[in-house]
């Protein structure tokens, strides 16, 4: 058993370095470079002179296995480095953004754990009825609809036309209301993000839980648990919702994982200052520090909640632990 | 019938200073504002001389904080500012400059001329990208007394008083003397120590800026309390913000299609002028055929730019010239022709052996098809649509075109390899534009076509044309305006004639605000709405 753990955390730590590694090298391996960014965007009228000095200020010009060692030892230290475009440190950078990026994400993995598990729950249980029916139709709908386009929609409709919720950011800027009011202020900024980020998250919880629910509904634990005589509330709620959870879990740790990451697309489109938007920003203009940083974040966060969901299921399957 | 005849040139005259005064301006209300907000595109970090971020708005919002010498004019030619009087020595090497004894720090600390002496050293100590290209040539500078200062050049250097003088920033050696990284360096407070109109009081990345009137500002307190930018990650957020009255201002100009839709909402105004940005077809000379002439020009000849402008920008554009300077330009050479003709277009191709010989409907260039790839950025929807224009265009000459769209970066690195073009091409054909500064200055044009790189360091089709050197070498150094003007238009001849790019149109900038909430903007070519001249009293323009 000890043994096992212990070539766990050996797997564990080896895609660490590797998902660290990659963080380093893939930036660097896209066409393009950060010149721009780093010499300001009238780099075209420096002089080769003056590009080579700036590129010997950021380290560029040395070998990369160089600059692969020094990554290493500032990430050692715990030091993420400065901004190519910003010129800020990337930790006040990322805690920044950070705090946003999981207001609307964890709220919409909260959310999509709920309806996710609710509705397939109830699809499961009237399989093949109209009701089962409606709603995999709806979330096949929900699913393919493209994020942009919905979050479009929405500021469209709901901001533009009827000017309910407001369109873009985080809260009202420089707006100085009391405790309550900004509170109220940020959640009417969330709404929208929340909402398309919802509708996009909801059908993968659905249909994993509809898919596992209906294989439980099957099993012979079930037609056991029935032919005692239990009532189908019993049966639904203590037998099959709770034996068909393990999976949905699983999902929902991965997603927690990712949520870290930020969702570019609806960050840009609500213009809202999270974690995504600045990802977006760094790949655009070859920000390499800040991507290493933002990637190494969400691979630290890939990884925790992977374990997260390994220690949980267990928990909540048994057979897991047997096994 | 002498009272009526006063009283109609009054009314004449009137009308016409009305007119004049009103060409370039919104309109002047002279209302006070508390506050109005104008939407950003990206976040500009701190905006200070080292970590404001693009030409961009970064550029625009700096100068909200900062003052320079000189300061461009609602022409958008430099006027003086901190400046009282220049004077410059007969061999060009010396400037001596008076300023203004008035000016203020936001600290309280006075503005000198050791700060102007400090500016200049410390931008030569660590240079940063679009100050150091300005202050090339700087060799010392030498303080008479607090108000007056000697600038000293290693050799004379055309335009000086634009490049230097009216972009860089003067800032104050109290506070910068102890910084010894710069471009790292972290201040404890939002606010940079400058002498400009506002102080910037809260910073949000990726939310917003919060500038404050500088009450103690020598031109006067600024006419809008606090302006506040907001930060958009696109353009179609801030434009449906504005749409929503949530920004009052859109910094960047507007998309053609918005115009009119923009313009049917009450309370909202489109001002609308030369923006002096270009939109090009550039053909790298490395590249066969594209070292023909007369392939370059029958390409040119073959695109209708006058239906591009048309189509794509619902003529919210003026159609190119193929001497690259703007027909709005004082210096436009109006003999230089452009024009749209398929007929000169196919004879040009069929003069130099290219012709379709397999009848497929495409032209062969030794023994292979006449298929190129016209590679365009991916985030700019006109260039793209151009492209595609494009291609229809020159199919009818019998040449073949695949539009590429890639990723901005390594678009420009294929057309523009670490930014020197020493590192050479890697490109057949490319959508291509320069922003406002090198069209807006005339005299920047030997930039793009020299073939010598240390002056041609924007010359990004490998064009090498004796007579273009020859002109371009007596601009850097004739003095005489009017001789330098002759030059000019010589050079537009010249660049015509050789064709290394297609200018195919200048776009207007039609810039967004809502005039219900303040209506005293000032337009400023090149330079757009939102500048120093828009919020403070309007005597005090220079």
């Amino acid at each position: 058993m000890r043994s096992s753990r212990g070539n766990r955390i050996l797997e564990y730590l080896v895609v660490f370095v590797i998902a660290v590694s990659l963080n380093f090298f893939l930036p660097r391996l896209m066409p393009g470079n950060p010149l721009a960014l780093l010499a300001g965007v009238d780099v075209g009228l420096m002089t080769p002179e003056e590009k080579a000095k700036v590129k010997e200020e950021a380290g560029l010009d040395r070998p990369l296995w160089e600059q692969y060692i020094d990554y290493w030892n500032d990430l050692l230290h715990g030091d993420f480095g400065y901004s190519y475009k910003q010129k800020a440190p990337i930790t006040k950078m990322i805690g920044d953004r950070l705090p946003w990026t999981l207001l609307i994400t964890g709220s919409s993995l909260i959310i999509s754990a709920i309806f996710g598990v609710i509705f397939g729950a109830i699809s499961a249980w009237n399989r093949a009825k109209p009701v089962d029916i409606g709603l995999l139709w709806t979330m096949i709908l929900m699913g393919s609809m493209p994020t942009f386009w919905l979050g479009m929609m929405l500021i469209s409709i709901v901001s533009v036309d009827l000017q309910l919720l407001p369109s873009f950011g985080a809260m009202t800027p420089a707006f100085f209301g009391t405790f309550w009011e900004s509170v109220a202020d940020v959640a009417s900024h969330t709404i929208l993000p929340v909402i398309t980020l919802s509708v996009w998250s909801i059908p993968g919880v659905y249909l994993t839980m509809r898919y596992t629910m209906l294989s439980v509904l099957g099993a012979d634990f079930i037609r056991t648990a029935r032919s005692k005589g239990l009532s189908e509330k019993t049966v639904l709620f203590r037998h099959v919702v709770r034996n068909s959870l393990a999976p949905v879990v699983t999902v929902l740790a991965i997603r927690l994982g990712f949520a870290f990451g930020g969702t570019v697309v609806v960050e840009t489109v609500f213009s809202y200052p999270g974690l995504g938007r600045l990802i977006f920003e760094s790949v655009s203009g070859r920000d390499y520090p800040v991507l290493q940083a933002t990637f190494l974040v969400i691979t630290v966060a890939v990884l925790v909640s992977n374990i997260l969901a390994d220690m949980l299921y267990p928990l909540l399957d048994p057979r897991a632990k047997a096994n | 019938m002498k009272h009526y005849l006063k009283t109609i040139l009054g009314l004449l005259i009137g009308s016409v200073l009305v007119f004049a005064f009103s060409s370039n301006t919104i309109a002047d209300s002279h209302k006070r504002v508390d506050r109005l907000r104008a939407a950003i595109i990206g976040d500009e970090s701190t905006i200070n001389p080292f970590t404001y971020v693009t030409g961009e708005p970064g550029w625009n919002i700096l100068m909200m904080q900062y003052d320079s010498l000189y300061t461009l004019g609602i022409d958008g030619q430099p006027q003086p500012w901190l400046v009282t009087k220049l004077v410059r020595s007969a061999d060009r090497l010396t400037y001596t400059l008076t300023l203004r004894d008035d000016v203020y720090y936001n600290d309280g600390k006075k503005l000198t001329a050791h700060d102007v002496k400090f500016t200049f050293d410390y931008l030569t100590k660590y240079p940063v990208g679009r100050f150091a290209k300005d202050i090339r040539g700087f060799s010392s500078a030498n303080v008479l007394n607090d108000y007056k200062i000697e600038i000293h050049l290693k050799k004379p250097r055309a335009g000086y008083v634009r490049k230097a003088f009216a972009d860089v920033p003067i800032f104050p050696r109290h506070i910068w003397s102890e910084v010894t990284d710069p471009k790292k360096h972290q201040f404890e407070s939002v606010t940079n120590v400058g002498s400009g109109p506002y102080i910037m009081v809260d910073y949000k990345p990726d939310q917003y800026y919060r500038l404050k009137a500088n009450h103690k500002y020598f031109a006067g307190t600024p006419r809008v309390e606090e302006l506040i930018l907001v930060k958009f990650a696109d353009e179609s957020s801030s434009h449906a913000a504005f749409r929503t009255n949530s920004v009052d201002i859109l910094f960047k100009n507007i998309p053609p299609e918005q115009i009119s839709m923009l313009k049917g909402i009450k309370g909202v105004s489109i001002v609308q002028g030369p923006l002096f940005t270009t939109q090009l077809v550039i053909m790298n000379y490395d590249h066969k055929p594209f070292h023909m002439v007369e392939v370059r020009k029958a390409i040119a000849y073959a695109i209708d730019r006058q239906k591009l402008v048309d189509t794509i920008y619902l003529g919210a554009a003026t159609v190119g010239s193929n001497g690259w300077i703007h027909p709005k330009s004082p210096y436009f050479n109006n003999q230089v022709k452009t024009r749209y003709n398929l007929a000169k277009a196919k004879s040009l191709l069929d003069s130099v052996g290219i012709k379709d010989t397999d009848g497929d409907g495409i032209r062969e260039y030794e023994g292979k098809p006449m298929a190129f790839e016209l590679i365009t950025p991916n985030n700019n929807a006109l260039r793209l649509r151009l492209a595609e224009l494009i291609k229809g265009k020159l199919l009818d000459v019998g040449i073949k075109i695949t539009v590429g769209s890639v990723e901005q970066n390594t678009w420009e690195g294929a057309v523009w390899p670490d930014f020197d073009v020493n590192k050479g091409r890697n490109y057949a054909m490319s959508m291509w534009g320069w922003s406002a500064g090198v069209q807006a200055d005339t005299f920047r044009a030997p930039e793009l076509v020299h073939s010598n790189t240390g002056v041609g360091f924007l010359n990004l089709t490998g064009v090498s044309n004796k007579e273009i050197d020859r002109i371009s070498n007596l601009m850097d150094t004739e003095d005489v305006l009017a001789r330098r003007v002759e030059l000019v238009k010589q050079l537009q001849a010249a660049i015509a004639e050789e064709m290394p790019f297609i200018t195919l149109m200048y776009p207007d900038g039609p810039y967004a605000y809502w005039s219900s909430k303040y209506d005293g903007l000032a337009y400023i070519s090149g330079q757009g709405i939102v500048n120093k001249l828009s919020f403070i009293p309007k005597s005090a323009w220079p």
